[in-house]
């Protein structure tokens, strides 16, 4: 079967340029022709140097694709997930995620749909503001003027003289088999849309003015990562301007305008992106419960559970201007239908969320009390208070535990079952008195314990096998009862309120956070200052210039020794 | 032509029912029902929440039949086929009865289905003169004393009594009805239409629930609201279909929904109401690729009345009696039209001549006939949260 002219071209043109990817920072290939492949990065951005590339999230491609087409586009698929690094925030596994060859095939094929999309007849009137001399033929001025600004937003800077001419060329040669100049223009988007360029966020640097011999980041990697960082999407028109105008490398035209962003009702955007990257959100992908064991689990709940935290959230931090601290004493959120039965709880309306605030001093406070934490950090057919006092460890007061040996007996723990040890803080107590054991159960169970009063999926109960449960928790010699208790001294530790500042300044530089540690201290005092409020916080971020300064690491000893030289 | 189609798949869920009703094998959970109500023992019951307001959504809603061989001693009532080879002398019905005569036979009573003008049994059961059928013969029913012994608006009948002893019992919808085999099922397999009568429920399409108010006491209270209504929302059920305790559910003021108050006492943990008219949505078809959802009737009981006990788990099971007109007794079938006819072989217009024989209510003040019949449902209800919509303004003022 021979294949479609079209596609063939579509194919080299969507490879190559992730294929040169590996070598963008240094010297394109000499045999990259205008004519036959996309521009390396490194040639299209001259003078500039490359320091950084991160891949876009499944949101931010989602978002992008909204912002600049419109809502209405229809981004049909799956996009191959970035691995998270151990500890650390999908922001900075996006900085190091490669494409593999699948994952190519999925973005080449959304990004024929939605080229489709953009120049079907519905829609082309929006994007193409020229007639074409003749619709069935090329028309490279034309093409031009539709995919000049349309490259600038999606590579997030203009385009270059090299790269404007590559994709009008492209769109003149898909117009030729095709006998169609609209079907050369989606030729030509979607390669822009399989292009590094667009899949990666690059990060360029420039000579630092105020250190000399150090670079720190231009314009246009400054309006991106204001934009991804506080809005999750790709920068507007006002952010690119400003670029252009060179007012985000000014300190107090930079200020002016994250504060303007960080007011904007698309802020509230950002920070479910944020939470969604600290909390680990993810894993509601493949979170599984025994149906048997736990009659409320079904899929409309699973959906809701991440929202609602999200909704806690955001409503708390943003809507509400709350104290960061709050949110684990909280007694707002919201409901579905769904929810309320998990809850057990009204709910007001049938359809959609409801606001609801539970009763003071219900143990349902704060955002551990929430069944999204409670069910994500349990198994399927049984609660886990090591699972949720790692959580809260890990992801709240960035302290890692580390994993259990291997050859751990999980006899004593696993039998729910057994009437001679019905509570789980009687079976983590047999289980921990190994001394292998016992040393990481100490940071972890006595804080997971006082969950105890919600199950495997979160739903309240007071006996465990008939047996009362026993709700008292400690963590870091202060005692407490219940998940309100537990709130509370969250809510006490600075440890919190470091945690998200590292997380946070973590997320907006795609640093892991052992890099950012060192600002952390000066970052939590402006957190502290400004109330513990979200605003402040990113405010913050996005404009100190050590967030935009170039850190340069010695490259790591080679980890793979071939075996002809031993 | 599209309605004689649409008319066939009817027929087809008429005899879906028929299955539902013959192959479920269901623990018969309502049997318990109507006895507790019937019986009320003392039992440990808690105090009602603060306010007195209590929600409840129906899980189980069905005929009660009482299975066992007294009931129906000759065996269920005959299906169209059977019924017609009845109609015939003995000898013509052994040579049709023979298996190289089964397409004849086929073809002949499906023809007996059918009258002049194309009716059919089902669509017009009132053009048909049909005999009575089979009908039950013990002297058990679960059901109300709904006449109190009174007989100036009612017709005569005799009376059936509870398993647990309750004189007085009237539900001559059982006696008509009670032998068919849609009702009745495979004796000895109890609680088949309770699992069919519970698909419906669980479609969402006619959800009923029950909001008391004013409750100060499980076990005595001279004076409850009882708010007893359809509702949009389908009920969230567990992998195994059983309905969730403790979720919300809104009474619409959207028609076709019905919100019937009623007035009601609690003594010695069981529920009553004041006789007044219910009317709940009744909603045919179980969706799918022959859905005929869209066919909707009404469940009217006149004088209707409920009497629910209290469980020690904070359910409630009991019962809804009333007089049903004699005609929305077979409103299934007959929107089955020909195919409840010659595909699950119902015979409605045999099915009408008894239910007109054992009529005993709904006099008709002018013929001094009964158009109505005594009639019993069984009841579960579990904890629910209940929104209540109070019905739309009838007149402006």
């Amino acid at each position: 079967m021979m294949m479609n002219p079209i596609k063939r071209m579509a194919w080299s043109v969507a490879t190559l340029p992730l294929v040169l990817m590996g070598c963008a920072a240094s010297e394109a290939p000499k045999t990259a022709a205008v004519q036959d492949a996309a521009p390396a990065l490194a040639r299209t951005l001259p003078g500039q140097q490359i320091v950084a590339m991160r891949r876009l999230t499944e949101a931010q491609y989602r978002n992008v694709i909204a912002d600049v087409f419109g809502p209405d586009v229809v981004v049909a698929g799956r996009i191959e997930p970035i691995v998270r690094p151990v500890h650390e925030m999908i922001a900075s596994g996006a900085a190091e995620a490669s494409i593999s060859p699948a994952g190519l095939d999925q973005f080449d094929a959304m990004g024929r749909n939605i080229a489709a999309q953009v120049f079907g007849e519905q829609r082309r009137a929006q994007f193409v503001p020229c007639a074409p001399k003749d619709e069935k033929v090329a028309d490279a001025a034309c093409a031009a003027k539709v995919l000049t600004p349309l490259g600038r937003y999606l590579f997030r800077r203009p385009m270059s003289p090299a790269e404007q001419a590559f994709f009008v060329k492209l769109a003149g040669d898909g117009a030729g088999p095709t006998g169609s100049f609209h079907k050369g223009l989606e030729l030509a988007l979607a390669a822009m849309l399989t292009s590094p360029r667009f899949l990666y966020i690059v990060e360029t640097a420039e000579p630092d003015p105020a250190k000399p011999g150090e670079l720190r980041l231009d314009a246009w990697s400054r309006a991106a990562r204001l934009s991804f960082l506080l809005w999750n999407t790709t920068p507007n028109e006002t952010l690119l301007k400003a670029a252009e105008a060179g007012k985000l490398t000014d300190q107090a035209q930079l200020s002016i305008l994250a504060e303007t962003m960080v007011a904007s009702p698309r802020f509230e955007q950002g920070v479910r992106a944020f939470f969604a990257d600290m909390l680990l959100f993810e894993k509601f992908d493949e979170l599984s419960k025994d149906p048997v064991i736990y009659p409320y689990f079904n899929q409309d709940v699973v959906q809701a559970l991440p929202e609602q935290m999200l909704r806690t959230i955001t409503d708390h931090l943003v809507a509400r201007r709350g104290d960061y601290r709050d949110l684990f004493t909280t007694q707002r959120t919201f409901m579905t239908r769904s929810l309320g039965g998990l809850y057990q709880v009204p709910v007001g309306r049938s359809a959609g969320w409801v606001p609801y605030e539970f009763a003071p001093g219900d143990d349902r406070a704060g955002l551990l009390g929430q069944a999204g934490f409670l069910a994500l950090y349990s198994h399927s057919g049984r609660s886990s208070p090591t699972l949720r006092g790692r959580a809260v460890r890990e992801l709240l007061m960035c302290e890692p535990v580390p994993n259990p040996p291997g050859n751990v007996n999980f006899t004593a723990v696993q039998e729910t079952g057994n009437k001679a040890k019905p509570t789980a803080r009687i079976r983590l107590l047999a289980h921990a008195t190994d001394p292998s054991c016992s040393g990481c159960h100490k940071i972890t169970d006595p804080i997971g314990l006082s969950l105890e009063r919600f199950d495997g999926l979160g739903m309240a109960r007071k006996t465990e096998n008939a047996a009362l449960i026993d709700a008292s928790g400690e963590m870091d010699g202060k005692l407490f009862q219940g998940a309100i208790g537990l709130g509370k001294t969250m809510a006490e530790s600075s440890s919190t309120t470091q945690c998200l500042s590292m997380r946070a300044l973590s997320y907006a530089t795609g640093r892991s956070g052992e890099d950012v540690s060192n600002y952390v201290e000066g970052l939590e005092r402006k957190f502290a200052a400004g109330g513990y409020g979200i605003r402040a916080l990113f405010s913050q971020i996005a404009t100190m210039p050590e967030a935009y300064q170039v850190v340069t690491k010695p490259l790591a000893a080679p980890t793979h020794v071939s075996m002809l030289t031993q | 032509m599209e309605n004689s189609a649409r008319f066939a798949r009817l027929g087809l869920f008429g005899s879906a029912v028929a299955a539902v009703f013959a192959l479920g094998a269901v623990a018969p959970t309502w049997l318990r029902a109507p006895a507790d109500a019937a019986a009320p023992r003392p039992q440990p019951l808690p105090a009602p929440p603060p306010g007195g307001v209590m929600g409840f959504v129906v899980d189980s809603f069905v005929q009660p039949v009482i299975q066992g061989k007294d009931a129906c001693p000759q065996g269920t009532a005959l299906k169209l086929r059977d019924a017609y080879l009845a109609t015939l002398p003995a000898e013509e019905r052994a040579q049709l009865e023979r298996k190289e005569n089964e397409a004849q036979l086929t073809q002949r009573w499906h023809a007996y289905a059918f009258g002049p003008n194309n009716t059919n049994v089902c669509s017009q059961p009132d053009m048909f003169e049909r005999p009575v059928m089979r009908t039950v013969q013990s002297k058990k029913a679960w059901g109300l004393d709904l006449d109190e012994g009174k007989t100036d608006d009612t017709c005569a009948h005799e009376s059936f009594a509870t398993p647990t002893g309750e004189q007085g019992i009237d539900n001559q919808e059982y006696r008509a009805m009670g032998c068919t085999l849609e009702w009745r099922g495979v004796d000895g397999i109890a609680g088949d239409n309770q699992s069919g009568m519970k698909q419906f429920m669980a479609s969402g399409e006619w959800t009923q629930v029950i909001l008391l108010r004013g409750v100060d006491s499980l076990q005595n209270d001279d004076e409850v609201e009882v708010i007893y209504a359809n509702t949009p929302d389908r009920p969230l059920a567990d992998s195994k279909g059983q309905f969730l305790r403790g979720t919300t559910f809104t009474i619409s003021d959207k028609a076709p929904r019905n919100r019937n108050v009623l007035r009601g006492r609690i003594k010695n943990g069981v529920l009553t109401t004041d006789p007044a008219d219910i009317v709940l949505t009744q909603t045919w078809g179980q969706g799918g690729a022959r859905d005929i959802r869209g066919n909707r009737t009404k469940w009217h009981y006149a004088k209707g009345r409920l009497r629910l006990a209290f469980q020690p788990d904070g359910s409630l099971r009991g019962v809804m009696g009333g007089y049903r007109p004699i005609f929305d007794v077979i409103v299934s079938p007959a929107i089955g039209g020909a195919g409840s006819a010659v595909v699950a072989g119902i015979d409605c217009a045999q099915n009408l001549a008894t239910l007109r024989h054992y009529a005993d209510g709904l006099k008709n003040p002018k013929t001094g006939k009964c158009e109505g019949v005594s009639a019993a449902q069984a009841i579960t209800a579990i904890p629910a949260f209940v929104n209540d919509v109070p019905a739309p303004r009838t007149a402006a003022r």
